[in-house]
């Protein structure tokens, strides 16, 4: 079968050695690809052949390989996650390329990612911003039955469509603002639609955008960019939603 | 007293955002309200005239002059204030990089539309407002149109403004958080609607450029028809 024929490819990786280091494209040539190589194994094997030659391995994330944990971000011939419409690098094959292709790989640009080696960026300011208001506070205790708290169908499906984000990033790099809105939408998102999330609700909307805010994101301007890459096909009614939760939040919390 | 969610509309990202959206949705509906009484110059000089001195004389005008004076303030302060911050927080060295869709031709030429629209409104204050009105409002507005260089520009403005709008309108209900299947459709075409009537302040500079009259159209029009 055609399919299966091995074939090359260049690839031009961006090469920092290190945070605040100058950095550049190298060109690097991979051969005998299997078409059914995911884009990261093919990364494994051109790092094999620099390891080999004695050079300095491409550092690049990696985690789950099945598009569940967000690590793998990385822009590729210009498409935030690759050319595939809501995928994660992970999950992107080396058939929807073809012998002789040259393909351009970069790692996430944005100034709340600050570069560590390579491919690698530093995307702990999520993480700050989960830390501010993510989360429900809950005494510890025997777990209740799980019918005591009634949640209405639609409100259900809403929420676990919000929790479906996986903290990637792409959202932030394909935005042409550089802002973090829609990861803050959903996961404000996923607990203001639930019982569970109600108490800290009003304080969750501040906090978590005053953090988003500290990081230095960018300010949306609704150019749904993000809606457009996200692998979990997180909507930005997510972002009206938190809008609506911090501008209420605003005029009738106490806070 | 406290005032702290006041100063939280300046100091968030998403204070200073509902602060440009809900300025550019009254704004819009003023520019509404502007194109009604523009297409007063079709009915003639004494009901536009009219108008005019009806405002002229309200004791009201002067405290709506400067609502809107105030309106325009805000809206450029908060809007252009969003976009510097954009701007320095925009993801730079990109060597490929490609829109994958999201974005629109309004959406991506907001601030230079914008640029445009305070130009036209500058030269439409300098034109009419700081003038010398004995020669009476519909001489002047007309007689102004008859010129092709104020024509052009009023037709590149109220482009510039219709393009704005194109994104503007349904930007800024999302930023007020209003975003649900059952009506997003209908505020989208809504949106649309309102910056395709701002074609209007063009069509009507155009009708005096070429001198038109009506009249003599729906005469022409009808003989067409029944033939
Ligand atoms: C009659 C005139 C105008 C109307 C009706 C209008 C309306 C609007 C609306 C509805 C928005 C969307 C708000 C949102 O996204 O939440 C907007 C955005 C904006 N406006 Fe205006 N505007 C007008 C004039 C101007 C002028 C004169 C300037 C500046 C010189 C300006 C600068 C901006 C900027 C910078 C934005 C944000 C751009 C973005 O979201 O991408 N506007 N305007
Ligand atoms: S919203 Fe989508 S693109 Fe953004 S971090 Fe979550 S999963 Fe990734
Ligand atoms: S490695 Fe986990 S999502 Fe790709």
């Amino acid at each position: 079968m055609k399919q299966n024929k091995q074939f090359n490819v260049t690839v031009r990786v961006w090469r920092q050695a290190g945070p605040g280091e100058p950095g550049k494209m190298v060109s690097y040539k991979v051969g005998d690809i299997s078409p059914d190589m995911s884009f990261l194994e093919m990364l494994d094997v051109l790092n094999d052949d620099l390891l080999k030659k004695g050079e300095e391995p491409i550092a690049v994330e990696s985690d789950c390989r099945e598009g569940i944990c967000g690590c793998c971000g990385l822009v590729i011939n210009g498409d935030v996650h690759g050319p595939d419409e809501h995928s994660t690098v992970c999950q992107l094959h080396m058939r929807r390329f073809k012998d002789g292709d040259v393909i351009t790989v970069e790692p996430w640009r944005s100034k709340s990612f600050p570069a560590i080696k390579d491919l690698v960026v530093d995307r702990s300011a999520l993480d700050r911003i989960m830390q501010a208001g993510g989360f429900v506070s809950v005494n510890a205790g025997a777990a209740p039955d799980a019918n005591s708290v009634p949640v209405d169908r639609d409100r259900a499906e809403a929420a676990m469509d919000a929790a479906a984000c996986i903290g990637c990033g792409a959202c932030v790099a394909a935005c042409p603002n550089g802002a973090a809105m829609l990861f803050t939408g959903a996961k404000i998102s996923q607990l203001a639609l639930l019982p569970q999330g109600a108490p800290e609700r009003a304080a969750r909307a501040l906090n978590m955008v005053e953090a988003m805010d500290r990081e230095g994101f960018g300010n949306c301007t609704n150019e749904y960019e993000c809606e457009a890459v996200c692998p979990k096909e997180i909507k930005v009614s997510n972002i009206a939603r938190m809008n609506r939760e911090f501008l209420l939040a605003n005029l009738f919390s106490k806070r | 007293m406290d005032t702290t969610f006041l100063k939280k509309l300046i100091t968030t990202s998403l204070g200073r955002k509902s602060l440009m959206a809900v300025t550019g949705l009254l704004l819009g509906a003023f520019m509404l309200i502007h194109l009604g009484e523009n297409l007063l110059l079709l009915k003639g000089e004494t009901a536009y005239n009219g108008w005019v001195e009806f405002l002229l004389s309200n004791p009201v005008t002067p405290l709506l002059e400067f609502g809107l004076l105030l309106l325009f303030v805000v809206h450029i302060t908060a809007g252009v204030w969003v976009r510097v911050e954009d701007f320095l927080n925009s993801p730079r060295g990109y060597e490929a990089r490609r829109w994958q869709g999201g974005r629109t031709i309004g959406s991506a030429t907001m601030l230079y539309t914008a640029a445009a629209i305070l130009v036209y409104l500058l030269y439409h204050m300098l034109t009419f407002r700081f003038v010398d009105h004995s020669m009476g409002f519909y001489q002047m507005v007309t007689g102004a149109f008859r010129s092709p260089v104020f024509t052009s520009i009023y037709v590149a403005g109220s482009a510039a403004l219709a393009l704005h709008l194109s994104h503007g309108m349904q930007s800024a209900f999302q930023t007020l958080g209003l975003n649900h299947p059952k009506y997003t459709p209908l505020i989208k075409a809504g949106g649309w609607l309102v910056a395709l009537a701002m074609l209007g302040f063009a069509l009507i500079s155009l009708y005096f450029l070429f001198n038109m009259d009506l009249k003599a159209a729906e005469a022409g029009f009808q003989v067409i028809i029944i033939r």
